[in-house]
């Protein structure tokens, strides 16, 4: 799960060219990120895994890291 | 070259509506502090644009489209101006500055302009300006970052960087334009987000008046503290968004909200937020326009706190995100808000190595669609947020822009203070503005001086002046005090002084006028008791008052049963007369009983309004001075006693030593003494209704006398003081009263004036002499101007309360937290103050309604009649009349001359009409419809063998067109029949050209003739409002008989090609792309079907069993000459004259040879507002028959009404102009007994209320239509139009999908703004050719081939609507 998330935001949403994305990377933080990109990480998450991401769920704790990431969506 | 995407498009638009506006100039200085090379700076200028192709993008236009494209090389040397060494740098910079960004950038050239400044030798500013259209915030950032990239390579200090990697900007147009064309919109995702919102906020009470770029710039004053609490607040977990610039955006999206809902009252709102857009990873660094703007909506109402907003906008953020991804938005969308709320982002803080600083030189333009933008500007995290706003110059004036930021940062202050603040709580307007707009702090001056005081200084100084006139005989100053003090005298022997209370209950006379002042004399209060109040009610009164004696005369004291002193004052009479008439020199306090006024209350009973003394003399004598009420004045008093309007015309006059003259009341029902008023000419000053000025006609308007208007008792239409202002001869005062009986008849009064007042309503004015007005919210805040608020009453003409209701008293008179100590009355009036602080009346917060001047609370008459036993639930409306547009005010179609107030029109700017409009885009496929000539000699040939004498009937009414189809005819060879139908009416002139012509072309002619003709007209009138529905019909019906029996096959009509749009030829029969002339054929020969099966006057007197029979339509067939001719009326009357002789009849006075077509005319100017040719000529012109000013010329023919009048007595037509009167009327609907009787109902009421609260139509529901919330909707009960109401089907709302959309077709067909399912097609006025349409509609919407003959089989929505289920769900199992 974290291999296919970490290649997305490389490829397709990282601001700046990354070589890799530690799992405890602050994504939002660091500006690796930015909102817009990070809505579109949600849209391929939720066609990816199957999964309905709410508003609510939105938040820094569950999308600041890879890892939050992941725990977030096993939970789902 | 490329087009221009989407996003570009809006901006090329805004662009070329503002040709000169800098609206889209994105010019930013950047300020470096250090040394800078001129030569390398030009070099990496020079190096920026060859590498970056939006700086070389050019555009062009070609046949109205736009084209971009980029220039490969582009040299170009960057102007380097010497700024240092002028002395006044700031100030030169700072002009410097706001010009060159005003520059307009030729979009043919250069998109940009740039230019390198030296300050000082450490000091260099770099200024660029880009139009939007090749740039953006992100754009802004990468150019910088080029720029300082370039310039530290060319000097040596940086590496090579490489660029090369980035797409091109018109890579990127490339890409969107290939995505556009591919996908369209993909969603409706932002249409239906936008769908509910209606029109655009408006802000302060401000409608632009037009639409400007102009636009200050004004910068929010944040400061430490609240940017420290706005971080705190950003970093509270419920609050946090992803990124602190996402955060931030909800916190100020969420205020925004709050503020234009706080300035507009606007509940349903929506904001455009600009996103960067820059989706795919691969442009991240590529300049150019990538913006769109999408729109965040969201709900507000008071019961919302800044936390409950605040969580809505996050949800509604995040979903606009992810809906970003996917879809565009349209030009529909952009056009959803005109509020903006932008984040920028900076950085510019370093130009390679060097400090910098950087500024957005605002251009004063935006686009002219926004009225309001907020910026957030990124700042770093320890400074203070920076949040500026450009606000539209269309909207805020300058007033209004100083108090802006005070407005906006008292909303953020409350929320810092607390998220879960109710959003409706904290004040907008500081403590000086409210002082400034409300006079807060101003103190109230009691008078020193009593009403009767004043009216006895008036007898002494004037004895023998007139100051009543009552019935013809005249009564002097000293003769009126000396009956009053004499009665005074008799009623203080009845124990009758300070703190007691009489009734008068008198007819307007002189003994009503002298009982009044006696009482006051007497130092005791009145309480007014109308005539025409029914028995119960003076009951009512009488006990809730706890009044102590009652005075009357012999004929009064008969209506009712009295348990309480009476004295007859004309029995008396004798008596009073014996007693001193010298005054009494009884001196009252101030806070003493002046009278008590019974108005409609809410609980069924009426309620008693204590008016002090002081309440009472401090009005009068304001108006004394104000209306300049002087020896000269003459007051009518013909208005009812109970009314307190009437209190000016009974004692304002007599305190100026002016004269009041009587006018009494008139039997029982309506009183209309105000035509007494008008007719006898004789008064110069009047206290009116607007209802009563109404009542003015032209030239009584003109002859009188009459100087001042004092309009008051409802609200009084702009519209209706010009009409008076201008019918009135000059010098005319109008003043506009406003006041209810808590607050002492008039307490906002202002003048009107006709060159200033021209919104809807007349305002109200300013708040009178010791009197003040406060525009509150439901937090008791005061309103900024221009905000919708509750009225609240301060000062000395406060009434005490309520008669023994102090329950009510404290509800309605509260403390006033503004001044503490004193009270407020609470009006329940909407107000708000105008851009001159007037005040402006803008209705109701409950269920009171003015009638005729009365005021009326609905449900005190719904709570009388929910006593009756047939009732079980009712509601009471007051349905207003449809105001028809004044004919001076009505404008005609520049093209076609339709007139304005002809249904449903719609004009664009230039002045055309929808029709023409709508007729451009079918023009063509209608061209399809008309055929050649030889087509028609051909067909009407074609069955000669059947007929040896006759090939058609030719219809000949004597006119011009039937005459010239005859002749024609004759000259095609063909052999004819000519028929002319005698109405009874065709002038002399005419009959005898008729047969002058038929002799003259050899042809055989008949006449047809029916003696039901006359009752033929008055069904038609009634009807169609016009004659010739009727007479076509009756020449239909006879000619084809004729034609049977002489088993001719055709008959030829003369009709117009006008009149085919009119009737047959609806704009739906051109919907289908493939038109099919057959299909359009069978469709009319259909709707012919079903023309002669209505019932009318025709089927009913006729014989028409010949239309029964099926075939009769293959026997005889139709044809309109003018389908297969095309001739202009000069061509035409060219060809009559030299071919024919036909003369025009002068005999009938108009153009026509009918002398009863002008009684259709007439009658339908008066029912519908317009003539019934305005709409086939509209045709005739649009078609290139007529001209438009022929046109207008023919329709606006004089029509000789003494004639119409005759003419409609001999046919037994018998509306009347009171027929035609339209009212304002109560309606009630209820519940319970559908077989109630209504008189019974009015007859029950009547005996609790006055005659002018009984409804005049009651209208039995299944059930009460209830709104979401369940109560009773109102609002949608008032829609219904007369028509409706008289219908016998009770009504009920459309219950499913189909049912709606049969409604909502109808609605606009017949229309009407509202159809219950059981009303019936023809009963609302279908027709054969409503029918078309409504079926058409139908077709197209369910794409389903209903036959046109449904609609009459199953004529309501509900039986429709079953037979379209049923079909439906019989296509779905096949």
């Amino acid at each position: 799960m974290n291999d296919k998330i970490i290649t997305y935001i490389k490829e397709e949403i990282a601001i700046m060219p990354l070589d890799s994305i530690d799992v405890h990377e602050d994504l939002l933080g660091s500006g690796i990120v930015d909102s817009l990109g990070m809505m579109k990480l949600v849209v391929f998450l939720e066609k990816e895994f199957q999964v309905k991401i709410a508003p609510e769920d939105m938040t820094v704790e569950n999308f600041d890291t890879i890892n939050h990431i992941s725990e977030y969506l096993s939970k789902k | 070259m490329l087009k221009l995407t989407a996003s570009q498009m809006a901006l090329w638009v805004g662009q070329k509506i503002n040709p000169d506006a800098p609206l889209y100039n994105t010019a930013y200085a950047y300020t470096i502090s250090g040394a800078i090379d001129k030569e390398v700076f030009q070099k990496a200028f020079q190096s920026l644009i060859d590498t970056t192709d939006a700086l070389r993008i050019r555009f062009k236009e070609e046949r109205g489209t736009p084209y971009q494209f980029a220039v490969d090389h582009m040299p170009h040397t960057l102007e380097v101006i010497d700024f240092s060494n002028t002395g006044k740098e700031d100030e030169i910079l700072t002009k410097w500055l706001l010009k060159r960004s005003r520059q307009h950038l030729n979009l043919q050239e250069q998109v940009f302009d740039s230019a390198l400044l030296k300050l000082s030798d450490n000091k260099y500013l770099w200024y660029i300006n880009m139009h939007h259209l090749v740039t953006d915030g992100v754009s802004r950032k990468i150019i910088f970052d080029r720029m300082a990239s370039l310039y530290g390579q060319f000097t040596g200090s940086k590496a090579d960087s490489t660029i090369d990697e980035t797409p091109s900007y018109l890579e990127y147009v490339t890409k969107e334009l290939n995505a556009q064309a591919a996908e369209g919109t993909k969603t409706n995702y932002w249409s239906e987000k936008i769908a509910e919102s209606g029109d655009l906020p408006e802000f302060y009470g401000v409608q632009p008046a037009k639409q400007v770029t102009e636009t200050t710039r004004i910068p929010l004053q944040l400061g430490e503290e609240r940017s420290r609490k706005l971080r705190a607040l950003m970093s509270r977990p419920e609050v946090k968004a992803w990124t602190p610039h996402l955060t931030l955006f909800n916190i100020l999206s969420s205020l925004l909200f709050v503020y234009m809902y706080r300035t507009s009252g606007r509940k349903k709102l929506v904001l455009g937020a600009p996103l960067h857009n820059r989706i795919d990873r691969k442009f991240h660094k590529t300049v150019g326009y990538f913006l769109e703007i999408f729109p965040m909506a969201t709900e507000i109402d008071d019961s919302d706190s800044f936390k409950s907003v605040l969580q809505r906008v996050k949800v509604e953020n995040s979903q606009n995100l992810k809906h970003a991804l996917v879809d565009t938005v349209t030009e529909e969308i952009s056009g959803s808000f005109n509020v903006v709320l932008n984040y920028i982002h900076t950085g510019f803080d370093n130009f390679n190595g060097l400090p910098t600083t950087s500024e957005w030189i605002h251009t004063g333009h935006i686009d002219s669609n926004h009225q309001l933008r907020c910026h957030i500007l990124e700042t770093p995290s320890e400074e203070e947020i920076k949040i500026v706003l450009d606000v539209n110059h269309a909207t805020f004036d300058s007033e209004t822009r100083e108090r802006v930021p005070t407005h906006f940062l008292n909303l953020m202050d409350a929320m810092l203070h607390g998220m879960d603040t109710e959003i409706a709580k904290p004040t907008l307007i500081s403590s000086e503005e409210k002082k400034a707009l409300y006079h807060i702090d101003e103190s109230f001056e009691v008078p020193s001086i009593s009403v009767i005081e004043c009216f006895e200084k008036m007898v002494e100084s004037a004895p023998n002046a007139i100051a009543l006139e009552d019935q013809g005989r005249i009564m002097t100053y000293a003769e009126l005090n000396k009956k009053a003090n004499s009665l005074a005298r008799f009623l203080q022997k009845k124990e009758i002084g300070t703190n007691k209370k009489v009734a008068l209950y008198l007819f307007r006379s002189t003994d009503y006028i002298t009982s009044l002042l006696a009482v006051l004399k007497t130092g005791a209060g009145f309480i007014p008791i109308p005539s025409e109040q029914p028995k119960d009610r003076i009951a009512y009164i009488l006990s809730n008052s706890e009044c102590d004696l009652v005075i009357t005369d012999s004929e009064l004291k008969k209506r009712g049963e009295w348990q309480i002193n009476l004295l007859d004052i004309e029995k008396e009479r004798g008596h009073i007369q014996k007693e001193t008439t010298s005054n009494l020199e009884i001196y009252t306090q101030g806070q003493d009983l002046a009278y008590v006024l019974y108005t409609s209350g809410s609980t069924g009973n009426p309620k008693g309004v204590l008016i002090s003394q002081n309440s009472l003399t401090n009005y009068l004598l304001w108006a004394k001075e104000a209306y300049n009420i002087n020896k000269e004045s003459i007051f009518p008093l013909f208005t009812s006693i109970g009314f307190d309007l009437t209190i000016t015309s009974t004692l304002l006059p007599l305190l100026g030593g002016g004269r009041i003259k009587i006018f009494r009341e008139q039997g029982t029902g309506a009183d209309l003494s105000f035509l007494d008023v008008i007719q006898d000419n004789q008064v110069n000053t009047i206290k009116l209704t607007p209802s009563h000025l109404a009542l003015f006609k032209k030239n009584d308007a003109m002859q009188s006398r009459c100087r001042t208007l004092i309009v008051g008792g409802e609200d009084f239409k702009v519209q209706l003081a010009k009409s008076i202002s201008s019918s009135m001869p000059p010098g005319l005062k109008i003043f506009n009263e406003y006041g209810p009986t808590e607050a002492t008849v008039g307490c906002i009064v202002g003048e009107f004036k006709p060159d200033r007042h021209r919104d809807t309503s007349v305002p109200i004015g300013k708040p009178i002499a010791n009197m003040n007005a406060l525009i509150l919210d439901s937090y008791l805040n005061a309103v900024p101007k221009g905000v919708v608020g509750e009225l609240y009453l301060t000062g000395i003409g406060l009434a005490e309360g309520y008669v023994n209701a102090p329950q009510m008293t404290s509800e309605k008179f509260v403390e006033n937290p503004h001044s503490k100590g004193t009270k407020m009355y609470r009006t329940g009036d909407l107000a708000r103050l105008n851009s001159e602080y007037e005040y402006e009346y803008l209705g109701r917060t409950d269920d009171q309604v003015k009638l005729r001047g009365h005021r009326i609370e609905l449900s005190d008459i719904e709570s009388n009649l929910m006593h009756h036993d047939d009732i079980e639930n009712c509601a009471v409306v007051l349905v207003e009349n449809e105001k028809t547009i004044p004919e001076e005010e009505v404008v005609n179609c520049v093209k076609c001359g339709l007139p304005s107030n002809y249904p449903n029109t719609d004009f664009d700017e230039k002045g055309v009409c929808h029709l023409c409009n709508a007729f451009d885009n079918y023009k063509e496929k209608a061209e399809r419809y008309f055929k050649k000539e030889e087509e028609m000699v051909r067909l009407l040939t074609s069955q000669r063998g059947k007929n040896p004498n006759y090939d058609c009937i030719s219809l000949l009414s004597g006119g011009k067109d039937s005459t010239y189809v005859l002749a024609r005819l004759v000259n095609m060879g063909l052999k004819v029949l000519a028929f002319t139908m005698d109405n009874g009416y065709i002038s002399d002139q005419a009959k005898a050209n008729i047969d002058n012509i038929v002799r003259k072309l050899g042809v055989d002619h008949v006449y047809g003739e029916t003696p039901h003709m006359n009752e033929i007209f008055v069904d038609s009138l009634h009807r169609h409002h016009n004659v010739c529905d009727g007479c076509f019909k009756t020449i239909y019906t006879l000619s084809t008989q004729i034609a049977l029996e002489k088993k001719i096959p055709f008959i030829v009509t003369g009709l117009s090609r006008g009149q085919f749009f009119e009737t047959r030829l609806t704009e739906e029969l051109f919907w289908d792309d493939q038109i099919d002339i057959q299909k359009i054929d069978d469709t009319i020969l259909e709707a012919r079907k079903l023309y002669h099966q209505e019932s009318d006057a025709v089927k009913e007197l006729l014989d028409v069993s010949i239309f029964q029979e099926e075939t009769v339509f293959e026997k005889v067939a139709y044809v309109d000459f003018y389908r297969y001719c095309d001739v202009s009326l000069e061509e035409m009357l060219e060809y009559l004259r030299e071919k024919v002789g036909w003369v025009r009849p002068t005999d009938t006075g108009r153009s026509t040879n009918c002398l009863i077509n002008q009684v259709g005319i007439y009658v339908h100017k008066k029912e519908m507002g317009y003539s019934n040719y305005s709409f086939p000529y509209s045709w005739d012109v649009r078609l290139g028959h007529k001209t438009r000013n022929e046109s207008l010329e023919e329709i606006n023919e004089v029509i000789d009404e003494v004639e119409v009048k005759r003419i409609m007595k001999e046919i037994g037509y018998d509306k009347t102009e009171k027929d035609w009167e339209k009212n304002d009327q109560l309606v009630a609907y209820y519940t319970g007994n559908q077989d109630a009787s209504i008189s019974e109902l009015q007859a029950f009421l009547g005996q609790k209320l006055p005659l002018y609260m009984v409804p005049s139509i009651f209208k039995h529901l299944e059930d009460m239509p209830l709104t979401k919330n369940g109560k009773i909707d109102k609002s949608g009960l008032k829609e219904l139009t007369s028509e409706q109401l008289a219908l016998d089907s009770p009504y009920e709302a459309p219950r499913n999908d189909i049912e709606l959309l049969l409604a909502d077709i109808w609605k606009e067909v017949l229309q009407l703004k509202k159809i219950g399912i059981h009303d019936n097609f023809i009963a609302l006025g279908g027709h054969s050719l409503a029918a078309i349409r409504v079926t058409a509609r139908i077709n197209e919407e369910i794409e389903v081939d209903f036959p046109l003959s449904k609609i009459f089989e199953l004529p309501t929505i509900s039986e429709y609507g079953q037979y379209v289920e049923k079909t439906l769900t019989a296509l779905l199992e096949n």
